[in-house]
């Protein structure tokens, strides 16, 4: 029994995945995606890597040499389960793995599961074209199957160690925020640019342990004035601009704790607001509690999302909501879709996608006025519960003025 | 003179070896590599095999075929190990153009590259017939 709460089982992690490939006849998983990496090594890999699982034993991680005694000692796998590549005979990426497969075939030709598809994240990592060609090549015979779904499949229900990690994470951006808006009040707001706010707000939250503000959106994501309302907008990197009396403020902050990921985003008015402004950020408060009352397992992100149009409707508000409740998120490299490849649209989530206990979401809103030169956004982690959602988050919600 | 990858070159490039490179020059380490020849005169494969115990150089084997399995395999052709052997082209080199191939682990073998250079220096210096 270990009594470590951001304990994980990786080596019985790695084993279901095995028996999944082992149902689908694979003989050797080739990782590319950071999703898969972070999930199975429990380690951050910013350089391209590769995880070979063998039908049975531990995977073995190919990284960029320069970053591989590191990657060692920070995973599970250890020296040996850890390898470099580089531009040198038999160690170039595609020589090393291809020569490791071969040995993990024993001269047989195999089926091999490959991570394919598309994304609008970023580092998703799918394999690229010239690697299929180049494996495809150097693994001549060998079968290749998109097998992706092994891996999302068994990513979609965390396990406890998973979620306390996100409750740390969570934990830290809320002490991020309590400093930003100590340090903003009373004036001090005054002459602050935006990248000023995201660079104390990171502060605050490596001071508690938070290993980097993970989001490739800009890190700490601030906006102010007309940058909180653009049309349709979710994302807003942190500019020069500086702060003004009278204008709203939008502080998105993430901090990640052992590859779990925080994510919470909070509103305010500089200075002063008007009772336009005000009614904006009181319709905005009412949704999100709304929907924070909504999600429980069953719902989809379809019914929700339906529910939720329906009620700015009535409130009068429904034009400036940006019709999206939710994005994904996971270990380090797992911030996009929801749920299986299943819906209508390849590689998005699915609108049908049934909520079930334990996985883990973020709640995401975007109110959108660009007319008015305001917008808010709500982010935070939720986990969703046997009747209800957690949000992991505890920082209060509201849109407040600060003096 | 000796012939290279003869038992007699072997039993001097041991005794080469013990003499010439001592346990703390070795870095106390413990490795076995094999060293893999290809397209030989006679158009077949050789070996050489080295083991190394706390630094101390503890077994080496000459023979036909890839050799035993050991923590590092260097793979390639006898023409180019020759050039090697003679200065002609330098390790780094013959590794970064992919004439050159390692099998192992990278991070371990950066570590040892220097022991590996000692041992090529000290190889080098047998007279010997290419």
């Amino acid at each position: 029994m270990n009594n470590d709460p951001f304990f994980i089982d990786f080596p019985q992690r790695v084993v279901r995945l095995q028996t999944l490939m082992a149902n689908s006849g694979i003989d050797v998983y080739l990782g590319t995606r950071l999703r898969t990496i972070s999930w199975l090594a429990d380690a951050f890999c910013p350089w391209r890597s590769y995880i070979v699982v063998p039908a049975s034993g531990r995977p073995t991680l190919f990284t960029f040499v320069i970053d591989a005694s590191r990657i060692a000692d920070d995973s599970w796998l250890g020296e040996d389960g850890v390898l470099g590549y580089a531009p040198l005979g038999g160690m170039d990426q595609i020589g090393a793995i291809s020569d490791h497969i071969k040995e993990l075939l024993k001269g047989k030709k195999g089926r091999i599961g490959i991570e394919d598809g598309m994304s609008s994240y970023l580092p998703e990592g799918n394999i690229t074209h010239y690697e299929y060609q180049a494996f495809s090549s150097a693994l001549g015979g060998c079968e290749f199957i998109n097998a992706h779904h092994l891996v999302d499949g068994l990513q979609l229900i965390k396990d406890i160690g998973t979620i306390n990690r996100f409750r740390e994470a969570s934990r830290i951006v809320d002490v991020g925020h309590h400093a930003i808006f100590k340090e903003l009040s009373h004036g001090g707001w005054k002459g602050l640019t935006e990248t000023e706010v995201a660079g104390l707000c990171a502060l605050a939250m490596r001071r508690e342990g938070s290993e980097w503000e993970w989001s490739f959106t800009g890190g700490n994501e601030i906006a102010s004035g007309y940058r909180t309302g653009y049309a349709g907008g979710a994302c807003t990197p942190p500019t020069r601009k500086k702060l003004f009396s009278g204008e709203p403020l939008m502080i998105d902050i993430h901090a990640m704790f052992k590859l779990a990921l925080g994510d919470h985003s909070h509103n305010y008015f500089i200075g002063s607001a008007t009772d336009r402004q005000l009614w904006h950020g009181n319709n905005f408060v009412a949704i999100v509690a709304q929907t924070l009352k909504t999600y429980r397992p069953g719902i989809t992100p379809c019914s929700l999302a339906e529910q939720m149009l329906a009620y700015a409707e009535e409130g009068g508000f429904a034009e400036y909501m940006v019709p999206g409740f939710e994005h994904g998120i996971g270990m380090l490299g797992d911030e996009w879709r929801i749920g299986a490849h299943d819906g209508p649209f390849p590689y998005w989530t699915n609108p049908d996608h049934l909520y079930a206990e334990n996985e883990v979401l973020v709640c995401a809103m975007q109110y959108a006025c660009p007319e008015e030169n305001i917008g808010f956004r709500y982010e935070n982690v939720i986990l969703i519960t046997k009747d209800g959602c957690e949000p992991l988050s505890k920082f209060s919600l509201g849109v407040e003025v600060i003096p | 003179m000796v012939e290279y990858l003869s038992t007699q070159w072997c039993e001097k490039a041991g005794e080469a070896l013990r003499k010439g490179l001592d346990p703390e020059t070795m870095k106390f380490i413990t490795t076995s590599v094999t060293y893999t020849y290809n397209n030989c005169s006679d158009g077949g494969t050789k070996f050489f095999y080295m083991k190394c115990l706390n630094g101390i150089v503890e077994e080496a084997q000459v023979g036909s075929g890839e050799g035993p399995a050991a923590e590092f395999q260097i793979i390639g052709n006898y023409e180019l190990f020759a050039q090697l052997s003679q200065g002609i082209i330098s390790s780094h080199k013959a590794l970064m153009s992919g004439r050159l191939k390692v099998k192992g682990n990278m991070v371990k073998a950066l570590k040892l590259a220097s022991l590996a250079d000692r041992i090529n220096k000290t190889l080098s210096a047998i007279d010997t017939k290419y």
